[in-house]
């Protein structure tokens, strides 16, 4: 299904073309951005400058992962309004599999593997990783933001089912999860609460760029794997309560 | 002048009917100003000043970017009219007795019109919740200025837009270089995510030969007072050139467009 998705994708290729370099070029100016205002300040929020590029670009990797394997969420709104589901639900695998996993984006991938260098490079060069065990927690801790990034899509999912709307929510999402750009240390008392609690930002994109640098307490990294798990626990109960008021009702 | 009037109310009543939308297309921007906000505060806690640029001033432009994409950046046009030709769309205008630019400016002012409501109430909501101090100019020509430049950014952005969206005649995914000019160039080049004063010299200058600053970049030098009088006036020399020119290339473009116009489909 990846595979199908990609050679559509690649068929499209002016399109796609001009959408990676968009991508790239989005991605480098915010970076000259970064660099030019933090070389004028040192520092933001007791981060030093090379430590604020660092969330950055851990930012782009999470972001860029689960727009990668979670794209699908996108066109599901189509698939709902046509009636379309209805034949992906009588296929042998999980009713949530083509939602979210119907539209693998491979320019997401392209732009990932020379982003997953660079960040590999960058933090040698500027001895930013604190052990190798903050690099295995990193690890972990990246999965633990897919499973973040998986609840919450297959929440825009089940609602989608409900309501047929989608798309703003989607955006929401990303608009939110775009203030992870920099430190979430920038943001007043109430913005850190509902960026962990409301949705939570900061286990999908500040805690993993945390342990790479070192600076996770062990409560800390128990309550992000805790998130991780109650939201795809509750997120796979609402889809399923969701798929029981589905109607069927365009086909 | 009655018939454009007449859209102007029905594309209100259409943003009523879609309430939803709208508020979640403002929350969307909310987020974005909020974001900018925060950041800048924390980056002046440590400098008085940055690139030219006290913390009131630089809170100036960052509330200046939320009125302004309000203002200058929201559009309908932008958004339907690549559609409507790539769908065939367009037919419906091109055989009734309006001007097609001229519907889809009544559209953007109604658009305009109810996001500069929103906006002034959400500045409002934040510099009271936050208690932000910004930039406000003390003479009465700087608010003149200001305004007039806006009002020739609003008309260079719709020429931009239709320009743009006539692309739509010769590529069919009109989304993609929609997405790299409207989106990823123009915001940046623009100035919205920060005043273009802040990267290299070289690229401030590369930015400044196009039209982009000049809708949202230069307008906030004015209003905080970062430009002598002079310096404003050739602001607005240069902003009326861009308008001439793209106003000439649009019109151009169009023409041939429709001649390749095939109304496929109805």
């Amino acid at each position: 299904m990846a595979g199908i998705a990609a050679q559509s994708q690649l068929i499209t290729t002016k399109g796609g073309f001009l959408f990676l370099i968009g991508k790239i070029i989005r991605f480098f100016f915010f970076f000259i951005f970064l660099f030019s205002v933090l070389s004028g300040v040192g520092s933001l929020a007791g981060y030093s400058k090379e430590q604020v590029i660092l969330f950055y670009l851990v930012f782009n990797i999470v972001d860029i992962i689960i727009q990668f394997l979670f794209r699908g969420v996108y066109i599901f709104r189509f698939s709902v309004v046509s009636g379309n589901y209805d034949l992906d639900l009588l296929k042998p695998l999980p009713s949530f599999f083509r939602p979210l996993f119907g539209w693998t984006d491979i320019l997401d991938l392209i732009t990932l593997l020379p982003l997953l260098i660079f960040t590999i490079w960058y933090i040698f060069t500027h001895q930013l990783l604190a052990s190798s065990l903050s690099f295995a927690l990193f690890l972990l801790l990246l999965i633990n933001s897919t499973l973040v990034g998986f609840a919450f899509h297959l929440l825009v999912c089940s609602v989608c089912v409900l309501t047929t709307k989608i798309d703003h929510l989607v955006w929401i999402y990303r608009d939110l999860t775009g203030m992870a750009r920099f430190p979430t240390d920038i943001y007043g008392k109430g913005v850190r609460i509902a960026l962990t609690f409301v949705v939570p930002v900061i286990v999908l994109i500040t805690v993993p760029a945390k342990a790479l640098l070192g600076l996770l307490n062990p409560m800390a990294i128990i309550f992000s794997l805790l998130v991780g798990i109650l939201a795809s626990y509750f997120s796979l109960k609402f889809w399923f309560f969701s798929l029981k008021k589905y109607t069927s009702a365009s086909s | 002048m009655k018939k454009y009037w007449l859209v102007f109310k029905l594309t209100l009543q259409d943003y009523f009917v879609y309430r939803l939308n709208f508020i979640l297309w403002r929350f969307r921007s909310f987020i974005f100003f909020l974001t900018l906000v925060f950041f800048w505060q924390a980056i002046y806690t440590s400098k008085e000043t940055l690139f030219g640029y006290n913390q009131s001033q630089m809170l100036a432009y960052v509330i200046g970017v939320a009125f302004l994409r309000g203002v200058v950046l929201s559009s309908r046009s932008f958004d339907d009219l690549p559609g409507a030709i790539v769908q065939s769309h367009l037919s419906q205008w091109l055989i009734k007795p309006i001007d097609v630019f001229r519907y889809f400016f009544s559209r953007d002012l109604a658009a305009k019109a109810l996001d500069i409501i929103f906006v002034v109430f959400e500045i409002f909501l934040l510099v009271k919740l936050l208690g932000l101090d910004f930039y406000v100019p003390h003479q009465l020509s700087a608010y003149l200025l200001f305004f007039l430049v806006v009002a020739l950014s609003v008309l260079l952005y719709f020429l931009i837009g239709t320009l743009s969206s006539c692309l739509a005649f010769w590529i069919e995914e009109v989304w993609a270089p929609r997405w790299l000019f409207g989106i990823v160039f123009l915001e940046f080049m623009a100035g919205v995510y920060f005043p273009l004063d802040v990267l290299p010299k070289v690229l401030t200058n590369i930015f400044s030969l196009t039209p982009f600053p000049y809708l949202i970049y230069f307008p906030l030098k004015i209003w905080n007072q970062t430009v002598g009088l002079g310096e404003s006036f050739k602001i607005m020399g240069i902003l009326s050139f861009w308008i001439v020119l793209i106003w000439y290339l649009r019109n151009k473009v169009w023409q041939r467009g429709l001649k390749r116009y095939a109304a496929a489909g109805n």
